[in-house]
């Protein structure tokens, strides 16, 4: 019976088209409008790395000074400073460490028809890629020897490399980056993790860093520091009063083997902090924390409140698209009461018209989620519009898709309920003596 | 006014009624919070930067890839400053180390005492090497300018001293010593025994910060005088002739490029555009409410015209009976037009509870601010105008059917 009362609902769709037209468009607005402000949710809370994202955590000391604020108030800035971070990278018990901080340096290109420009970099250590799983298109990581040397080792990113050299593998040649030259040892493939949580504080550029260098090397060649650099204390001038001060402006991960070494990662950073103590650092003794992926995306508000505000505002209108169509629904169905009439006499149970019109209401749901789905599309569209960096969000997957039609479908549903069991109640003789 | 009556009806049929109230507390409750959002967004982006001519103010970011000495650093912006003021068109050129609402730069704080416990408040630091007042166009309101005497040239990368004179805009000013002039006094980076102290020169109407923040910070602002050199690069504000803004520009980028024996990395921007970019996010957030706030209009007029159609369907015959006993136009159209009234009331009622409900909700998990009452009552006569003017097509075909039709048996 139910393909039958689906091929009945698809041609009454047709019978009262303006109501059906309008009905139609108003579950596919309200549910447009959820859609989309969803799937940016969805992008914006998704998990970046589900294979690891409880083995990778971040640490934090706060080196603040004491009156700076109650110690249990959490500090804007959560970055490490560079001796802490140095220090954390050597003395870990963890698996895998890795130190970094985003910067800048002019690029002066070998293609004479290419002008010099301001490249965005960041400079982490090697374990970084292993870490976050960067996919290489050509080459790989400098190796061990190149980073404790400093050396002048590149890895560029997709873009600036088809910029710079084309379609032809760059591996090994030279690119001039601050008068001086550096080798490429590799670039990366695409990577465009949403958001990018390697690097929350002071993000880089939207579409991804340029240029990657290690860490020794960025210092040795004293680049600064872009993103946030704060300091709590005044510092005399000179980079290597910036590595030496309390300045934060070096962000640092862990990755263990098993989120259960999480206890062990604690208490040496415990540890650390306690033995810090005693040479007179980190006076505020507040508490020393870890977070991994989904808390650090938390406690950086990544979901902002104004996406909350938008989804939270889209289920409003959803919910008064609802009601809206079950005033509708009501008005359609009661004029059918005639035909109900004739089935009832005919012999059909209650049940059996719950059933045909409870179907013929999931057909408005699922023209309604087509034509949702287009909207959604739009809406998305006009979001993106916005910044780049939105427009990398707003995007639709798979799941979004069949959760535009879920969606759809379960409101009309529940919207229907209600005029559907009207329709029921419709007592047969009534309607036939009318005739 | 026949209201018993009208209840009694409504009574015995509540679904439809209860239907089109409950659209209209959703959509009050909505609309007044959405409204007031914007209004607020709108407002804050609206916040004046301090500038005389914002369409006429851009800036350069200029990187020099020759390997110079600091003293050669000092003379190229030296040299580079001469070339911009030549271009004509130019009415004033600075350097500066940072520009409002450009979202990049550097904050301190400070304190009227360096013996208080804590800092008054933060404030954006901008460094001059020229006069940021009048390139700028800032309106002094006490004291004066530096004087160029008064400008020290400062290398970055070995010189650590603190200037020792600032200009600070009005609601700093005030917030460090309320109603008791600025100048001559001593303000504070900071407090404790080491905090470094500067002596107020003049203070300026108002300066946004860089980054631009909500409430204090973002108008707190102080201006230091000091050429930077050191860095390999210098930072650049102009302004032009009111309308010559593109042209001044690109002959401005020419004349640079031309006077530097190296290539340089040059960046523009515009005042303009840093405003757009740092109120981005607000401004989408506002068009998306607006646009919902014009759907939820129509979806609730739609769904107020859609019940009444419904209703004058179901009650012809009790209407051509009514109009058989005498009832005017008037009285029909005035029967569903209270009828409707009362029912779009209910809904205000309900709405106007709900939007406080919402609002809480809004204030106390998203940070967002109270909502005024003056929102739910105009939300409110906003949709009892919409509730009468949506049921008067279908009252008026209601009052045009025919008496004859009580006669008939179908």
């Amino acid at each position: 019976m139910f393909a039958y009362y689906f091929k009945l609902g698809l041609r009454n769709l047709r019978r009262n088209p303006a109501l059906t037209a309008l009905m139609v468009l108003i579950l596919a607005v309200g549910v447009a409008a959820s859609v989309s402000t969803l799937a940016i949710l969805h992008v914006m809370s998704g998990d970046p790395i589900p294979s690891k994202s409880e083995r990778l955590f971040v640490p934090f000391v706060d080196n603040g000074q004491p009156e700076d604020g109650a110690a249990n108030e959490e500090p804007e800035d959560m970055q490490l400073s560079y001796q802490d971070a140095m220090n954390l990278l050597r003395q870990h018990p963890a698996e895998r460490a890795t130190a970094m901080f985003g910067t800048g340096m002019p690029v002066e290109p070998p293609r004479k028809d290419i002008p010099a420009f301001q490249a965005y970099g960041l400079a982490p250590t090697r374990d970084f890629f292993a870490m976050f799983e960067v996919p290489f298109l050509h080459g790989q990581p400098w190796t061990a020897e190149d980073e404790a040397r400093g050396a002048n080792v590149v890895v560029l990113n997709r873009t600036v490399a088809e910029k710079l050299y084309g379609d032809a593998d760059p591996v090994g040649q030279r690119l001039t980056m601050k008068g001086e030259p550096f080798t490429v040892v590799g670039v990366l493939g695409d990577w465009n993790p949403m958001p990018r949580y390697y690097k929350l504080i002071g993000s880089g550029p939207a579409t991804g860093e340029e240029f990657m260098i290690p860490l020794a090397t960025a210092v040795r060649k004293e680049l600064t520091p872009y993103g946030s650099v704060n300091c709590s204390q005044t510092r005399d001038p000179g980079y290597a009063s910036l590595l030496a001060s309390e300045c934060t402006w070096v962000q640092a991960w862990f990755e263990t083997r098993s989120a259960s070494e999480r206890a062990d990662l604690q208490s040496f950073l415990d540890n650390y902090a306690s033995e810090q103590r005693k040479l007179g650092r980190l006076k505020r003794n507040a508490p020393n924390r870890l977070f991994d992926v989904m808390e650090w995306m938390e406690q950086r508000k990544v979901v902002g409140n104004d996406t909350r505000l938008s989804a939270w505002l889209a289920f409003g209108f959803l919910v008064l698209c609802l009601v809206n169509t079950v005033g509708l629904l009501l008005a359609k169905f009661s004029a059918r009461a005639s035909e109900v009439g004739i089935r009832r006499a005919l012999g059909a149970s209650r049940r059996e018209i719950f059933q045909q019109f409870l179907v013929e209401t999931g057909v408005i749901g699922l023209a309604g989620g087509l034509l949702g789905l287009l909207l959604a599309f739009g809406a998305l569209a006009l979001i993106g519009m916005q910044s780049r960096s939105m427009a990398a969000m707003a995007r639709m997957d798979w799941e979004m898709l069949g959760m535009t039609f879920v969606i759809s479908v379960c409101a009309a549903l529940v919207a229907g309920l209600l005029p559907t069991w009207r329709a029921c109640q419709v007592t047969p003789a009534i309607q036939l003596k009318s005739q | 006014m026949e209201i018993r009556p009208i209840l009694s009806a409504l009574l015995r049929n509540k679904t439809g009624p209860i239907l089109v109230a409950m659209q209209v507390a959703l959509s009050l409750a909505i609309l007044a919070n959405a409204l007031h959002i914007v209004s607020e967004r709108r407002d804050v982006a609206a916040r004046p930067s301090g500038l005389l001519d914002e369409a006429s103010t851009f800036y350069f970011s200029v990187r020099n890839l020759s390997q110079d000495t600091p003293e050669q650093m000092l003379a190229t912006i030296k040299r580079e400053l001469e070339v911009l003021r030549a271009v004509p068109g130019v009415v004033s050129a600075a350097q500066v180390s940072q520009m409002p609402m450009s979202q990049s730069g550097g904050t301190t704080s400070v304190a009227a005492d360096f013996r208080q416990q804590r800092e008054s408040g933060y404030a954006s630091t901008y460094f001059t090497g020229d006069s940021m007042v009048k390139t700028l166009g800032l309106k002094l309101v006490e004291g004066r300018d530096f004087l160029p005497h008064e400008i020290p040239e400062v290398n970055e990368r070995t010189n650590a001293e603190v200037p020792k004179l600032v200009i600070l805009t009005k609601p700093l000013a005030d917030k460090l010593w309320p109603g008791a002039p600025a100048v001559g006094k001593t303000m504070y980076f900071g407090t404790g025994d080491g905090a470094s102290g500067a002596q107020v020169v003049g203070v300026v109407e108002s300066l946004m910060s860089a980054h631009a923040e909500l409430g204090d910070t973002g108008v707190s602002s102080l201006i230091m005088p000091a050429r930077q050199y050191g860095q390999g690069g210098a930072m650049y504000a102009l302004r032009s002739e009111p309308g010559q803004r593109e042209r001044v520009m690109q002959e401005a980028e020419q004349a640079l490029r031309k006077a530097s024996a190296t290539p340089l990395i040059l960046r523009t921007k515009t005042v303009e555009e840093d405003r757009k970019d740092r109120y981005r996010a607000d401004t989408a957030l506002s068009w998306m409410l607006v646009t919902v706030s014009v759907l939820l209009l129509l979806i609730t007029c739609s769904g107020i015209v859609g019940m009444a159609s419904l209703w004058v369907n179901q009650r012809r015959k009790q209407i051509g009976v009514r109009r058989a006993l005498g009832a005017r136009k008037l009285d029909i159209l005035r029967y569903f037009i209270v009828e409707n009234v009362m029912i779009t009331s209910a809904g205000v009622a309900g709405g106007v509870l709900l939007g406080v409900g919402l609002n809480a909700l809004l204030v106390s998990r998203l940070e967002m601010t109270r909502l005024p009452l003056s929102y739910l009552l105009a939300g409110a006569i906003v949709f009892w105008a919409i509730g009468i003017l949506s049921a008067y097509g279908p009252a008026w075909r209601a009052a045009s059917i025919s008496p004859a039709l009580a006669t008939r048996s179908t």
